[in-house]
């Protein structure tokens, strides 16, 4: 067991506003909406056509030609992304690769490709077995794990959108508990047709970059992307002389085993977990200084979460800004938890509470501090980041610097 | 790595495989050396000679209200008819304890594949008009652990995980540990797969049925883990008891020797009865150790999937002797590979 914090010695971070840290980075100081019109498939026959899209990716600019023919779009984010955190963390070679480990996020995987080979198939034209090499989610960890000599602990959560949120907590835990010395521990996906033709035939997708907490929001836009952490014990990090960007002071789960797809109305579970996150973590509510929302924008999620939001903080939750990257972002799904994990760990480095952009009218059963007027100092050292996802499995990290 | 485990116990068992609904079928199909494998007709497999392990008995109707049943995928149905199965097992009836100290760690391989497939048919067949939202929710792979926990009313932690032919082997780690982290006194855990005829033609086109992918089977085989203080308080007796849970990645280039001693130490040597999950024959390393053992290989007579580690844990467990120590070993061909101990407990059920 170890005894000190889960520190992080590694960012790497590949999606629609910013293709490396210091490029999200800038955008996230400077507020920057990624969302813009998607073109990586035909969209025109849906009211929605926009998303947080990695526009223009070359993967020949990453990858030799064989080597891409043989990853799905999210692998070649995840390897991208996960080949920066750990060169900047500079742990390679530092322990023996059995006591280095991944946990990621995953969520459509290779399903842009696979679903490429059912449409000939249908249509009765020949099409590439290849398009089918990627299809299941848990395949980018494996091609991470073998790119980086990663042969500890292997394994992809699977929860929808809070996929990496779990993934994150679960390989802080693994350090934690002494059982590996170092974990990669992030998320990958990207945009598919299946979740873009999904989401806007349960029409929760809204034809305007998203706006969460807004009057008049009409749900998500998508984006795709990864993100990673190299999280490992502090004092292993501080032997070897590594930069520390933070730490993962913990975590909490739950299911709400209320609906597929509607939210606990009043918010109890979600609650529920962001309370025990905290209690894991030794924080007080009083410590932390804000909370990077699910805040999907979608009407009912983002209502639900501010409940939950005064449930745990009382009289004090106005004072706790709620805001969401996701405005800026895009929800990137399996990947989302992790690209909002490292846009909290920038802002606390930065001391900011980055804003909740797009804002179209004040709700008023959206009655908190959004920050939709734009960032604003904050000095608070801890911040909460929410996941929830479709059956209703929530998670909530806590991040420090 | 490996994650000691001593005071876990395991109260309770359900599956759904091609042998039929229940643990019994299963050890009556092992004891006896046959197969429920029957032929995939050739035009899905693109040759004769192809069986696979189709759960083709099971009605979701024997387990759930038809209406409920119609709002769930195959997967989901699989899941939710196994969890039951365990649950009244244990004799838990999760609505009468806390439901936040009752979660479900599931590993699922081929979740939601179905859904995703006739959604996206919808689509190319029709256009817009073609799309039906219904099928949309349960195309996640987290479906199955999201409707178990709907139906029996579970809001302790929920997770489902995905890697390789040790999906569900993946799941019952993390269920461990959220135990022994006091997260919950009692884990569903295990995994839960479908095939349809539309996967063995993806795995013909890219080969695997030749390879990894021959004789792929379905099914769920649910375990229901408990703290062994929460059993003993309520009076509860166990099948058995999970020693230690050891995993790697994979297994490195030159430095195999010290993968497969970290993965397994002495525990193959100890085990009187070793059950085989995944690859682990065509794993030279691996296969090696099985020789002149007791194997319990379910895969041979139900057929293989991402997530049928939980079938093969079942099945263990239910043929340990009391005392009895035995191994389950899980194997994917890049990794990861799992090596986990059971002791069969002496306070068994009737």
């Amino acid at each position: 067991m170890n005894s000190g914090r889960v520190v992080i010695t590694g960012i790497g971070l590949f999606c629609g506003s910013g293709r490396n840290l210091a490029e999200f980075g800038e955008a996230l100081m400077n507020s920057t909406c990624g969302i813009g019109p998607l073109d990586l498939f035909d969209v025109s026959a849906f009211p929605a056509r926009i998303g947080c899209q990695v526009r223009g990716y070359d993967p020949l600019d990453y990858f030799d030609r064989r080597t891409a023919a043989k990853l799905s779009r999210a692998d070649q984010f995840g390897l991208i992304a996960a080949g920066e955190a750990l060169n900047e963390s500079g742990v390679a070679g530092c322990c023996s690769p059995y006591d280095m480990g991944i946990s990621m996020g995953a969520g459509a995987g290779g399903m842009f490709q696979a679903e490429q080979w059912l449409r000939s198939r249908l249509a009765g034209e020949a099409a590439s077995p290849l398009l089918l090499r990627g299809m299941l989610p848990d395949k980018t960890a494996t091609e991470i794990a073998a790119r980086f000599n990663l042969a500890g602990y292997q394994g992809s959560v699977t929860t929808a959108c809070s996929s990496s949120a779990t993934a994150i907590g679960w390989g802080a835990e693994l350090v934690a508990a002494g059982h590996q010395k170092v974990v990669l521990a992030g998320g990958s996906d990207a945009l598919s047709l299946l979740t873009f033709a999904g989401f806007n035939a349960l029409r929760v997708v809204d034809p305007e970059p998203c706006s969460p907490f807004s009057l008049g929001r009409q749900g998500i836009t998508l984006g795709e992307g990864a993100a990673f952490l190299v999280l490992e014990d502090e004092e292993h990090a501080r032997r070897r002389g590594a930069n520390i960007h933070g730490a993962v002071l913990g975590y909490a789960l739950a299911g709400e085993g209320f609906h597929m797809t509607a939210p606990e109305p009043g918010g109890v579970t979600a609650a529920r977990v962001m309370r025990e996150a905290m209690e894991r973590s030794g924080v007080t509510p009083d410590e932390v200084g804000w909370i990077n929302a699910h805040g999907t924008g979608t009407p009912l999620n983002d209502v639900v979460e501010s409940n939950a939001v005064k449930l745990v903080f009382g009289d004090r939750a106005p004072l706790v800004p709620l805001v969401s990257t996701k405005a800026m972002t895009g929800h990137c799904l399996g990947a989302a938890a992790a690209v909002e994990a490292v846009a909290t760990l920038i802002a606390l480095q930065r001391r900011i509470i980055p804003p909740t952009l797009n804002f179209r009218g004040r709700d008023p059963e959206c009655d908190l501090e959004y920050c939709h007027e734009g960032p604003r100092p904050c000095d608070s050292r801890v911040a909460l980041s929410n996941s929830f996802a479709f059956g209703g499995n929530i998670t909530s990290l806590v991040l420090s610097l | 790595m490996i994650s000691p485990a001593t005071d876990i116990v395991i109260t309770g068992l359900g599956t759904v495989t091609a042998a039929g609904g229940g643990v019994e079928p299963l050890l009556e199909l092992l004891r006896s050396g046959g197969t429920a494998l029957t032929p995939v007709p050739p035009e899905v497999a693109g040759g004769e000679g192809y069986c696979w392990g189709k759960a083709h008995g099971f009605r979701a109707t024997d387990y759930l209200p038809p209406l409920k049943a119609r709002k769930m995928d195959r997967c989901s149905q699989f899941g939710v008819a196994a969890a039951g199965m365990a649950l009244k097992d244990a004799g838990i009836v999760p609505r009468e304890m806390d439901p936040q100290r009752i979660g479900i760690a599931l590993g699922c391989g081929f979740g939601g594949v179905a859904n995703s497939a006739e959604f996206l048919t919808g689509y190319f067949s029709g256009g817009v008009e073609g799309l039906s939202p219904m099928l949309f929710p349960n195309t996640v792979p987290n479906a199955s652990a999201s409707n178990v926990s709907i139906e029996y009313g579970l809001k302790g932690p929920n997770v489902t995980l995905v890697q390789r032919f040790c999906s569900a082997e993946s799941a019952f780690l993390m269920a461990c540990r959220f135990i022994a982290e006091g997260r919950a006194d009692v884990m569903l855990t295990g995994g839960a797969d479908e095939l349809l005829p539309l996967m063995i033609e993806g795995f013909a086109a890219t080969g695997q049925v030749r390879r990894h992918a021959s004789c792929f089977g379905e099914g769920s085989s649910i375990l229901v883990l408990e703290s062994a203080h929460h059993a003993a308080r309520r009076g509860a007796g166990a099948r058995g008891a999970v020693l230690s849970v050891a995993t790697i990645g994979m297994l490195v280039a030159g430095r195999e020797e010290e993968g497969v001693e970290r993965l397994l130490a002495r525990s193959a040597a100890e085990a009187s009865l070793i059950s085989i999950g995944g690859t682990v024959r065509e794993t030279p390393l691996l296969g090696d150790r099985l020789h002149g053992r007791r194997t319990i290989d379910t895969a041979g007579c139900l057929g293989r999937s991402l997530a049928m580690g939980g079938t093969a844990m079942a099945a263990l467990l239910a043929s340990l002797e009391p005392e009895e120590t035995g191994l389950h070993l899980a194997a994917s061909p890049e990794g990861p590979y799992y090596a986990i101990r059971f002791r069969g407990d002496a306070s068994v059920h009737p």
